[in-house]
């Protein structure tokens, strides 16, 4: 019993000590910025460009001030929650050209295009 | 209503899936006094998320873009060795097993490891469990209106559904014979496992830490992984309608590497297979 509290803490110990790891990684990162908002069950704009074969950097708001969103692409492995109210960074990898669809995944109506061109 | 008692079964299936199994192997192996452990992993987990799910309402900046992503792939990895770890366990005291043998494994080795079995509940629990608190305190905020309590009813109708079906894979896995029951979870832990695996493989690559991610192959023609079957299969066994080719390489690996230890009757060394026939080496051990 206490070695299953003790590793529980162990792992969470072990979780924290990579965040600055993570954080420096993001740090030397210089992608560009590609600005999305959410709000009334909608984003906005509806469709985003971005520079295919780069990767970049989704910065998400969420201005619902309940609901939390979970930005979403299958496709890319991509799962993130906005809180209500946050704004969160997401990093996407290089693209090929085409047109990806990202979904809130706690309420699929609401979807925006990326295009990389 | 519907849509969150979806949102809600999925999130909650995998955590409900291991949990089963889990509860009904220490029944099958005679130590079903030991379902604190996995009970206290379990509680443990939900601690976690509703302290994570705070944590991420709370903090901004770079703590909260790239925590979760990294706490995220933190479980996942260490869910695969623990599954991992626990296959091999069970691979080798397979042939302990048998016959009337088969609930007197050696008590002495099995509880010295039985801790373990309540790691993996928490990984199973904790793995979705922020990103379900999230949502459900999303619902909860809604409660002035109709449409709030509906959804919130259809979260809890999803929470029910999720925990109706580990208690069939409990019910399902506890009577089968011990031999079945082994062989049935260690191939889905293998599965499952090699699912994970490749899916930490593909966030890896997603975040840009591994490189490639364009889809090897699709086949979501056939069956997509968004919905129904699919995303069930997704949850279960990593099934991708668009996996990338470290994807697929990760999953063959592990499925190679990690069938070879959890099934080592398969591969000449280990246990003997000769049925029920106890030998009296064995039975004099207990």
């Amino acid at each position: 019993m206490r070695r299953l509290v003790t590793s529980s803490l162990l792992l969470i110990v072990a979780v924290t000590a990579l965040v600055p790891l993570a954080h420096r990684v993001e740090a030397q990162d210089k992608a560009t910025e590609v600005t999305l908002t959410a709000a009334n069950q909608a984003f906005s704009p509806a469709e985003l460009r971005v520079k295919a074969g780069q990767p970049f950097v989704l910065v998400v708001t969420n201005n619902d001030p309940k609901k939390a969103i979970e930005v979403e692409n299958k496709d890319l492995r991509i799962e993130k929650v906005v809180p209500a109210g946050k704004t969160v960074k997401i990093r996407v990898r290089a693209l090929k050209p085409g047109t990806y669809v990202f979904v809130d995944d706690f309420n699929q109506a609401a979807q925006v295009k990326i295009v990389a061109e | 209503m519907g849509a969150t008692f979806v949102v809600v079964l999925r999130e909650g299936f995998e955590a409900a899936l291991l949990l089963g199994i889990v509860y009904a192997y220490l029944a099958q192996i005679g130590h079903a006094e030991s379902r604190r452990y996995v009970t206290l992993g379990g509680a443990l987990a939900v601690v976690a998320s509703v302290v994570m799910g705070i944590a991420v309402s709370a903090l901004s900046g770079p703590l909260a873009d790239i925590g979760p992503d990294v706490i995220a792939l933190v479980v996942i990895f260490g869910a695969v060795a623990l599954l991992t770890w626990h296959g091999w366990w069970m691979g080798r005291h397979a042939r302990e097993m048998r016959g009337d043998l088969q609930r007197r494994i050696d008590a002495a080795h099995a509880s010295q490891q039985l801790w373990m079995v309540g790691l993996i509940a928490f990984t199973g629990v904790f793995r979705e469990g922020a990103e379900t608190v999230l949502f459900l305190w999303g619902l909860m905020t809604q409660l002035e209106s109709v449409s709030g309590w509906t959804a919130l009813a259809g979260g809890a109708a999803g929470l029910v559904g999720a925990a109706v079906l580990g208690w069939l894979v409990f019910q399902g896995g506890r009577r089968l014979s011990v031999q079945k029951f082994f062989a049935a979870t260690s191939l889905l832990i293998l599965f499952l496992a090699a699912g994970l695996f490749s899916a930490g493989v593909g966030r890896l690559q997603s975040h840009g830490l591994l490189p490639g991610g364009e889809p090897l192959w699709d086949t979501s023609w056939l069956l997509d992984d968004h919905g129904g079957v699919g995303s069930f299969l997704a949850g279960l066994i990593g099934y991708r309608a668009r996996p990338s080719a470290l994807e697929v390489i990760a999953y063959i690996v592990y499925l190679a590497g990690a069938g070879a230890l959890f099934f080592p009757s398969f591969f000449g060394r280990g246990a003997p297979r000769n049925g029920n026939v106890v030998e009296p080496a064995e039975a004099s051990r207990v």
